[in-house]
């Protein structure tokens, strides 16, 4: 029952974050869409490139949907509504995003062509830059809720909220986050102006479909996640607290999709640069203060 | 439920997910098969089809930072069980990971300081 309950929560707000692009880039609102151009997917040819590495190309994009919905299934949407509420939540959400590299990657090496290949090696260096941001933030939230189990780290935020309390590992997070899904200013694998579609670019019909349901998904995640570890979960007043989860993910995710279509793709090169010299001092420093913190305020 | 049975649910969600694909797929497959035509299969590649296969061309320019990533992921595992037992065991916790990630943070900037953090 809960499995149902949470997982038509992830693609029914996968769904509708379809639906609000759609309707903010075409100015035509229609609820039908994401699913009609899903169908057109299944209808079209679906081809396996010349010389594939068969096993990785065909694993990618399942792997990527596996990975999105894993990471959904250890977030709570309420107190009690939630898949696995694990003891090590928080370090297992790591563990699974981390597959996203490893799909990428075979998205990339699979199809044996240049521009995949290419946009699969660069979203490594994107993790060297980003994962240190996802990490460290989430530490500073693990000491002030004193556990790994997400209900605890929604039930430290009771009083105060994270984004409150450690704004700069928000801030942190939130950019690492958009790196990790590969949105609009990071989309560095993509890359639909350089690289002909990077790691998209050999995927047709239903592999392509299941390719952008995982990515949309990943977004929805990441939103959850953000919600989870900083912007108080499922607390809030007079509405129940699954409904506060939904709108606090879907204000997230939409915008994460928001700052993306008004920033320029950042240079490869720039993105390592900035999150080592700046970024990762920042965390630190973000450590060191809720350090401070915990043990000064009671 | 135990750490066992949630462990098993996640296994079961990560079974079924793939089961949905693989149900996609079959539908896909019913409604039609892929026509086979000659240079339909060549990659994108501005058209030519290239003469040695692309898997041995990308040069990893980032080195210099995958090498930091190893010592700092490194760092991490031992971060997470800190953090969780950090307001227990009070001050001596802080000072004791603030040496320890006082040498790391040195060894960031002894490696800016050699060229390490830019793409080689």
């Amino acid at each position: 029952m809960t499995v149902a309950v949470v997982l038509m929560a992830l693609f029914g707000s996968a769904w509708l974050l379809a639906v609000i692009e759609g309707w903010t880039t075409t100015g035509r609102l229609s609820l039908a869409a994401p699913v009609l151009s899903g169908l057109a997917h299944l209808g079209r040819e679906s081809i396996v490139p010349r010389s594939p590495d068969r096993v990785f190309f065909e694993a990618a994009p399942v792997l990527l949907l596996v990975v999105a919905v894993l990471g959904a299934a250890v977030l709570p949407l309420a107190p009690d509504l939630i898949i696995a509420d694990l003891g090590t939540g928080a370090l297992f959400i790591n563990a699974a995003l981390a597959y996203v590299l490893v799909a990428l990657i075979m998205a990339g090496w699979g199809p044996d062509g240049a521009y995949a290949m290419i946009g699969g090696w660069r979203f490594l260096g994107q993790l060297i830059a980003y994962s240190m941001l996802i990490v460290m933030p989430i530490t500073a939230v693990a000491m002030r809720a004193e556990s790994l189990v997400n209900t605890a780290i929604v039930g430290s935020q009771a009083g105060l909220w994270n984004i409150v309390y450690q704004p700069l590992g928000f801030v942190l997070f939130f950019i690492a986050a958009m790196a990790l899904a590969f949105r609009a200013p990071f989309d560095l694998p993509i890359a639909a102006g350089e690289l002909a579609g990077g790691v998209d670019a050999e995927y047709t019909g239903v592999r392509l479909a299941v390719l952008r349901l995982a990515r949309l998904t990943l977004v929805v995640t990441l939103a959850s996640a953000t919600t989870v570890f900083f912007l108080g979960g499922w607390h809030g007043p007079l509405l129940p607290p699954w409904a506060w989860s939904l709108i606090k993910t879907l204000a997230v995710a939409m915008s994460m999709l928001l700052a993306g279509r008004y920033l320029p793709r950042i240079r490869e090169a720039d993105l390592m640069r900035w999150c080592w010299t700046l970024g990762i001092p920042l965390a630190l420093v973000n450590i060191i203060i809720v350090g401070l913190l915990v043990l000064v305020v009671p | 439920m135990s750490a066992t049975q949630q462990y098993v649910l996640l296994l079961g969600i990560a079974l079924g997910t793939v089961g949905v694909v693989l149900s996609l797929y079959g539908v896909a497959r019913s409604m039609g098969r892929t026509r086979r035509e000659p240079g339909k299969d060549v990659p994108a590649s501005a058209g030519i089809l290239s003469r040695d296969p692309v898997w041995g061309r990308y040069h990893a320019r980032y080195y210099g930072y995958a090498l930091l990533f190893l010592a700092f992921d490194m760092e991490m595992a031992f971060m997470y069980p800190w953090a969780v037992v950090y307001k227990e065991v009070g001050l001596v916790a802080l000072l004791d990971m603030g040496v320890f990630l006082a040498i790391l943070f040195l060894g960031l900037l002894y490696g800016w300081s050699q060229g390490a953090l830019r793409r080689q």
